[in-house]
């Protein structure tokens, strides 16, 4: 007889749901524990100790020069060093394995004194040598992925040794950031690398195969274990060169641990748990920040406000010759319709909805949080849907048929897709509430969330209408991301890698962008550069809207975090980091 | 004659739930895609007929107010009652927008009425599975009787076929079938491209059965004197021997309508069902796929409620149905 079973199934059914519901309910109104004394902000940091993070990808080889990848450089961060630093927090640039520099009257050479008794975590003395091998082998190796952030107006810097202690850099050409353009280049170990290179094999060297023993670095840290795809454990660089004020020999911390979390859900349920110190991909999203919150306010971890990110999601539609050579739907490649869509989007609406106030509206590639280069003066069309649809009328849009929504002049729907990162809440919400605003004006938006190597690919297919999406950067100064300002530069989103500027705009933001990054004079590199801003808000080839304000969770033991927006938020400074020692 | 409560609740539950459907529009307060910027993660407004000075009114709601935003935390407004307006505007139930939104089973992410979306979206849901189970059992029964019926190659080739599909990875075909298929597809054109996969990939097991009675019943002394009266094949199949699976399949109909009501909430949950912001069961549970949904926002499991509701439905009143083992204990039985 069915009946019964049916019967208990039935209960059982309504059961599980109903201690579901009562099990969240009461959850989400736990009483909060009173929050326990802060002793990692109100002590000093000590030596000794270990940490765990996470970290969503794993490195698949040890070599920076010619690894892209997130995983890459946090291995580089860690165990390797550059002759000089920007410091994060004060944006200012530092003494790191070079203690000083000096600059000729022209501001084409620098001199760097380096350290003296520096040496590799294997032993060996680091000299003036090592780092004529190592940017020998950046420019010089085919496939090294550093070597174009490494040049002044396309060319290599010139690096002489005149003696062990002593490095000098010729650049080609006047260049505003100066020795910033090499803060991202890790001093290699020749004694390790140069017989791979003279072999023609320095590319497989250092690859995912070889013995840990094998790697040396004048990093914090020395990498202890790696487990695939599971954990990479890094011990204290017993040679590591720098102390901290009150003559501590550092890292403070004696092993971090790495683990690899490819799921962002399963990272926050670590980190809420206590299973994790920190999270070293990011922030907290907006949707967690509640979750954090209350495990903060039961004394199981602190937030930290790092303050406005640099990096803002863009939306920009494809300007390539072969998309405007496309006759199909001239509107979509016009000014007024770009200019339209800006006055349509009522930015604090995302901000309110996807950021849940979390963030600031921006009309422009440079956020506040970027507080040498932001210019409040470059500012873009308010919310504003009489002045949009007037636009939209102006590219030949409008409602011929009376059912509220536009079409061209050929009668066609005006319908536009715009490509997203599938499983990007930000991106894919953000998206969505663009859909409904633009809606409002009459223009009918498909939103198709994509894997990022399906977006990807179209966009260097030029089979898109319009993509939104975001990059990293860690640099502030513009002049160090000629990929996106240049027309000729790969992240030149819309229409990247011109061989000349397809535009007149573009011709001018070249110039501006040129101009700006040969002057030494800091106030005339402001105007100029505000110049190229304000002619990217009048065209708006690529529309910004939002930018977060950063917040971070750190678990109680962690101590002397100094966080930053730019990724890695607490990792930038490695080897001041601490961790509250268990009395 | 003994009385049957559960098939009993189960058809009552299952008309509520289709009419909910049918009448979506006027049931909705909202359009599915509006959106209400204040109201991100809003919990739901609970009716009250009593407020706090005890007295009884109509069913009216407390508004909500925003108190963090970033903390997703509301409060009611006590000192205001909002009465529920019926039948007021075409829809069955609202509030005067002036006070806020009628937010019944609360907000999601982007501020949209859950209740609106769950109660449009079931059109969709339970659109597309009755139209898929409706091609899988027509398909699966004129397959499985021409296998039947002829036997030889046919029975054999489509047997096989059958096997074939069962056995097919079918998370792995809609994804194949969608990397060929236009990038941006209409509301209708997933609609119809469900139905038409999902049917394809369940009319094997009605085939099968239906295969298996009508070979069974192909050899009854009525069908042979059906047969001998100078009746045709077709006529024989379709008059005398088909019918003997009805049963069959109207059980077949009730195990394969919760699982392609399932299988659009996969499909969707996982990105292949209906696009944004067209709401569907499974595409709304994609934002209540997080832990922590359970936690902060459990009103965002509401669907999965409907999923539940809408099953168990169906299964208490497929208790009420014949069985396979009653319809063939209910044929004529060659002595």
């Amino acid at each position: 007889m069915a009946t019964p079973r049916r019967l208990l199934s039935a209960t059982f059914f309504v059961l599980l749901l109903a201690a579901a519901l009562v099990v969240g309910w009461r959850l989400a109104r736990r009483p909060i524990a009173p929050a326990q004394p802060d002793r990692a902000e109100s002590s000093a940091p000590t030596r000794g100790g270990e940490l765990s993070g996470s970290f969503r990808s794993d490195a698949v080889t040890y070599n920076r020069y010619v690894d892209r990848s997130a995983a890459g450089e946090l291995l580089a961060l860690l165990t390797q060093a550059p002759l000089v630093r920007v410091n994060r927090v004060t944006d200012r640039l530092e003494p790191w394995l070079a203690e000083s520099w000096t600059q000729s009257v022209d501001g084409l050479v620098y001199t760097l004194k380096l350290r003296n008794g520096l040496a590799f975590s294997d032993g060996v003395p680091f000299t003036s040598a090592d780092v004529l091998f190592s940017f020998g082998t950046l420019y010089d190796t085919k496939d090294s992925v550093l070597a174009d952030g490494a040049r002044v107006g396309g060319k290599p810097l010139v690096v002489e040794a005149p003696d062990p202690g002593t490095v000098v850099f010729r650049f080609p050409e006047q260049f505003a950031p100066g020795l910033r353009l090499i803060e991202g280049v890790p001093i290699l170990p020749r004694h390790k690398l140069e017989a791979a290179l003279n072999a023609g094999t320095f590319a497989d060297a250092w690859g995912a195969t070889t013995p840990l023993t094998e790697l040396a670095g004048l990093g914090p840290f020395v990498l202890s274990e790696h487990v695939a795809s599971q954990r990479m454990v890094f011990a204290r660089n017993p040679r590591y060169w720098r102390s901290d004020a009150a003559g501590i020999q550092l890292p403070y911390l004696d092993r971090l641990t790495v683990l690899i979390i490819q799921d962002q859900n399963t990272e926050a349920l670590r980190m809420e748990s206590g299973g994790i110190d920190l999270m070293v991909s990011g922030e907290i999203r907006p949707e967690d920040y509640v979750t954090f919150k209350r495990a903060a306010d039961r004394g199981q971890l602190r937030l930290l406000d790092a303050g406005v990110a640099l990096d803002v999601n863009l939306l920009w539609f494809d300007l390539s010759n072969s998309a405007v050579a496309d006759t199909r739907r001239p509107w979509l490649r016009q000014k007024a319709f770009r200019q339209a869509i800006s006055c349509a989007v009522d930015r604090q609406v995302i901000v309110n909805t996807v950021y849940l106030g979390a963030a600031v509206p921006v009309y422009g590639p440079i956020s506040p949080g970027n507080r040498t280069w932001y210019s409040p003066a470059v500012v873009g069309c308010q919310h504003d849907l009489a002045r949009a649809r007037t636009l939209l009328a102006s590219a030949g849009l409008s409602d011929r048929d009376g059912d509220g929504m536009l079409e061209d002049a050929t009668g066609a729907p005006a319908r536009f897709s715009i490509l997203t990162q599938r499983g990007h809440t930000i991106r894919e919400r953000t998206s969505s509430i663009l859909q409904e605003q633009l809606r409002q004006v009459g223009l009918t938006v498909d939103v198709v969330p994509l894997d990022q190597g399906a977006m990807a690919a179209r966009w260097q297919k030029h089979d898109y209408d319009s993509i939104y999406f975001g990059v990293q950067s860690t640099a502030t100064d513009p002049a160090l991301s000629p990929e996106f300002w240049y027309s000729s530069g790969p992240f030149h989103f819309w229409n990247p890698g011109q061989p000349q500027p397809a535009t007149d705009w573009e011709r001018r933001i070249d110039d501006l962008m040129r101009r700006q990054s040969n002057s030494l004079d800091p106030a005339e590199r402001q105007r100029l550069f505000t110049d190229a801003q304000a002619i990217l808000a009048d065209e708006l080839p690529a529309i910004y809207f939002a930018a977060s304000r950063v917040t971070l969770a750190v678990s109680r033991r962690v101590a002397n975090a100094q966080p930053v927006p730019q990724v890695p938020q607490l990792l930038w400074a490695a080897d001041t980091i601490a961790a509250v020692r268990d009395k | 004659m003994t009385r049957r409560p559960l098939p009993a609740l189960g058809v009552a539950l299952l008309g509520l739930v289709a009419l909910v459907a049918v009448a979506a529009p006027l049931v909705a307060p909202y359009d599915p895609g509006r959106q209400f910027g204040d109201f991100a993660s809003a919990p739901p407004m609970r009716p009250h007929v009593i407020d706090d000075a005890g007295a009884w009114h109509l069913p009216f709601v407390y508004p909500i107010r925003l108190v963090t935003r970033l903390e997703r935390r509301y409060d009611e407004d006590r000192a205001t009652r909002v009465t529920l307006r019926w039948g007021r505007g075409g829809t069955l139930v609202s509030a005067d927008e002036g006070t806020g939104p009628l937010l019944l089973l609360g907000a999601d992410s982007l501020g949209r009425d859950v209740f609106s979306r769950l109660v449009r979206g079931s059109r969709l849901s339970l659109g597309v599975s009755v139209l898929a189970t409706l091609c899988a059992l027509v398909v699966g029964a004129l397959v499985g009787a021409a296998a039947g019926f002829r036997g030889g190659t046919i029975d054999a080739l489509a047997m096989n076929v059958a096997d074939f599909v069962i056995v097919l990875p079918a998370i792995y075909v809609v994804l194949a079938l969608r990397a060929v298929m236009p990038l941006v597809l209409s509301t209708s054109e997933v609609f119809w491209t469900l139905a038409a996969v999902m049917g394809l990939a369940g009319w094997p097991y009605p085939a099968r059965g239906v295969r298996a009675v009508v070979a069974v019943e192909r050899r009854m002394e009525y069908a042979e004197a059906a047969r001998a009266l100078g009746a045709g094949p077709w006529r024989i199949l379709l008059r005398h021997v088909l019918p003997a699976a009805k049963g069959l399949l109207a059980v077949q109909a009730t195990l394969l309508l919760p699982s392609f009501i399932l299988a659009e909430a996969t499909l969707s949950y996982v990105g292949l069902g209906f696009p944004e912001p067209t709401p569907s069961w499974g595409a709304m549970l994609q934002e209540a796929g997080r832990i922590s949904s359970l936690v902060d926002a459990p009103w965002l499991l509401a669907p999965a409620a409907a999923i539940v509701i809408s099953v168990l439905a169906l299964h208490l009143t497929a208790g009420g149905r014949p069985t396979l083992e009653r319809t063939v204990q209910a044929a004529p039985v060659n002595n």
